[in-house]
């Protein structure tokens, strides 16, 4: 006997609306189904009839998180159409903002996973040390999320030494507070009892169905395109790819902390070697025809613009997969076999761009056609209920 | 005497809604940061409830999308009166860099009545907060 | 294995089959085939050079025929394997037997240029809204929005 459960758009949650539409047997999810389109703007028809330098907003503001990541990805395809080459300290500049919006972008994370597992005073914690990141990137670009800081060619603001300074200030008490994370996330039984086991992704699974970013990361898939692919800056630094062997939520989390001690590494480094020069280098009007492909490592995996240019000032084509969509078939078959109590959690998982706080879900009766509205945020303390019921789970060991 | 003891909890203690109409989602985090301890909206009584039920307030972002019109207008009309909806962004007010999109309606209001509208792409948290209480300043 | 040597090999495995190989810049390689070769190509790309990793895949539409673009990234490179199908019949294999998370891609494509995908498991609308006009597909060129007249509340006439 099967219910269908449909679980948005509409949620206080600041994703993107979405619709889930989840077939259950008592308490098991056995299929789920994902309806996109709530948050189409149709962004890729606009962008053909603007220019090189009107998409670069245009691309900044298809995610609100990863701003950066899109349109830097843009700006390194059309650098490479336009056969430039940015000075060295504007690349710096550029890879260092991108450094820092990782940085933000999984202390954001890790507050909402905190918050979906239940554990509130985490998610207050992290977010208050999150405001450091953001003062340091209004400090630098202006604004706390889009930066605006790319252009054609380079970046539009320079670094001072005192800028500097701060950054290094800020990094430092960032690191001492992750690490203390780290140990909190690791050493707290009922939070590693809530997250270990949830949400299972084999390594099969994740690499048939594509899955990018921490979430394959986590199933012990080792890709990363800063070392497949590395763009400008990344072939100099010194860095790890940080995977986890559990393939689930807890193994996200672990592969995120670890990827926020590694950012903060490549923070200093950058900053310490910040070469002198020019910031940014002039950028004809109009680009050559020809096509290019653009990848870059975004917080949530991987990011790849297509861009084919045909000799005017506008672009032919410019075609944006962000990673998150790349990561949806895998969603689907993490939440299979899941609990009904489990779906923020999971899909908090994939770091859905955002996602945080109560949905309303309408159980329908298949048979008599009743609905009734149950919030998430029932399920979720249905949940902490039962897991703090049941026996602590002994293998629940924290993989550092 | 009970509708003035009403309308006091009302101003000192609103409850909002959030709701993300299509939107890029940073003014989403703008909103959920204001919630944070830093600028923690909490403080005024503003708590941030699941469903439109119990709401006073409707913080609504982004332009809104074609699919989520009618979902807008069945939210606006779950919300019990008095009701007051703020726009939160340049998207909700015009549509921000999307005017144009085919599949964009451009702006909050082209659907539901707006009360307040709040600047910015995003709107920085302060400005979300000021804006609430501006707006309760006026009741 | 340099981007040289991959590109030998392919020319080597394809034969007649790769009608254009191309290595434009380091770890992009080009790759276009016919649309009746595509499944085996992707089959050979996913067993012999660990391309199992599909990015995304891009349409265009270039005039006369539509170009589909399927984007797949190895350990070492990239390869980019590309297709055209002419714009009187659309039409192209489906490669979810061979990549299964394809699915959302080929949903897209099929939405936004009306390319049938033969043999999609599930071959509903991903991005557009459920009151879109059916046989409207906005990414073509000849399609244009035509925004309707904005009504400002409280504005002048």
């Amino acid at each position: 006997m099967s219910f269908e459960i449909p679980i948005g758009p509409q949620h206080p949650a600041l994703k993107e609306p979405i619709s889930l539409r989840m077939t259950v047997e008592g308490e098991v999810i056995t299929n789920a189904d994902i309806r996109l389109g709530y948050n189409h703007r149709g962004i890729e028809k606009v962008a053909e009839e603007k220019n090189w330098t009107q998409n670069i907003y245009l691309a900044e503001r298809i995610c609100g998180i990863c701003s950066h990541s899109h349109a830097t990805c843009y700006v390194q395809g059309v650098e490479k159409l336009m056969e430039l080459q940015p000075p060295r300290r504007g690349l710096y500049i550029r890879y260092l903002v991108s450094e820092l919006e990782r940085v933000h972008s999984h202390l954001l994370w890790l507050g909402v996973a905190g918050h979906e597992a239940g554990f509130d005073s985490f998610f207050m914690y992290v977010w208050r040390d999150r405001e450091i990141v953001m003062d340091l990137l209004e400090m630098i670009t202006g604004n706390r999320v889009h930066y605006a800081i790319n252009a054609i060619g380079g970046v539009r603001r320079d670094l001072d030494a005192g800028q500097k300074a701060k950054v290094l200030e800020g990094v430092a008490t960032l690191k001492k507070r992750s690490e203390y994370y780290l140990n909190l996330g690791g050493t707290e039984p009922s939070f590693v009892a809530r997250i270990a086991g949830v949400g299972r992704l084999s390594r099969e699974l994740a690499i048939a169905l594509c899955a990018t970013g921490p979430t394959a990361r986590a199933s012990g898939v080792a890709r990363d395109v800063r070392k497949e692919d590395p763009y400008a800056v990344y072939d100099e630094l010194d860095f790890e790819i940080c995977t986890a062997d559990t393939c689930d939520v807890l193994g996200r989390v672990v592969v995120r902390i670890k990827e926020l001690l590694e950012s903060y590494k490549m923070i200093e480094q950058m900053v310490r070697n910040l070469p002198a020069g020019d910031i940014a280098c002039k950028a004809p009007r109009k680009a050559k025809p020809g096509e290019v492909v653009s990848r870059y490592e975004a917080p949530r995996g991987e990011n790849i613009h297509y861009i084919r240019a045909n000799g005017t000032d506008r672009p032919e084509r410019l075609k944006v997969r962000a990673p998150t969509l790349g990561n949806y078939p895998a969603t689907v078959e993490m939440l299979k076999k899941g609990f009904i109590a489990d779906i923020p959690l999971i899909f908090a998982a994939i770091d859905p761009c955002i996602c945080c706080a109560e949905r309303a879900v309408a159980l329908i009766d298949a048979r008599g056609g009743e609905t009734a509205v149950v919030r998430m945020s029932d399920l979720r303390r249905q949940a902490i209920a039962r897991h703090l019921n049941a026996p602590v789970k002994g293998n629940a060991a924290w993989p550092l | 005497m009970l509708s003035k003891l009403a309308r006091w909890s009302r101003i000192k203690s609103p409850w909002i809604l959030h709701l993300n109409s299509g939107a890029c989602n940073a003014c989403d985090i703008e909103i959920v940061a204001a919630l944070t301890p830093r600028f923690d909206v909490e403080r005024f009584g503003i708590l941030l409830k699941a469903t439109p039920r119990h709401a006073d307030v409707i913080v609504a972002s982004g332009p809104v999308t074609r699919q989520m019109r009618d979902r807008l207008i069945r939210i606006y009309e779950q919300t019990p009166d008095p009701k007051f909806v703020i726009a939160v962004g340049a998207c909700a007010m015009s549509g921000c860099v999307y005017r144009g999109a085919y599949n964009i309606l451009g702006g909050i209001d082209q659907v539901i009545p707006v009360d307040m509208y709040v600047p910015g792409c995003p709107a920085r948290p302060d400005a979300i907060v000021d804006g609430v209480v501006k707006l309760l300043g006026k009741l | 294995m340099s981007d040289t040597e991959i590109v030998e090999r392919l020319k080597g495995d394809l034969g007649a089959r790769a009608l254009e190989i191309a290595n434009p810049d380091r770890r992009r390689i080009f790759l276009k085939v016919a649309p009746a070769d595509l499944v085996a190509a992707v089959t050979l790309l996913r067993d012999r050079y660990d391309c199992a990793f599909l990015s995304t895949i891009s349409g265009l539409d270039a005039g006369e025929a539509f170009e589909v673009l399927y984007h797949f990234a190895s350990p070492v490179t990239t390869i980019h394997v590309r297709t055209a199908t002419p714009r009187s019949d659309p039409r192209l294999p489906s490669i979810c037997a061979v990549i299964p998370g394809a699915v959302l891609y080929e949903r897209e494509i099929q939405e936004m240029f009306g390319i049938v995908v033969d043999g999609i498991p599930d071959g509903r609308r991903l991005n557009l809204p459920d009151d879109w006009p059916d046989g409207v597909f906005p990414m073509r060129k000849d399609w244009k929005h035509v925004r309707p007249e904005e009504v400002i509340p409280g504005g002048k006439p």
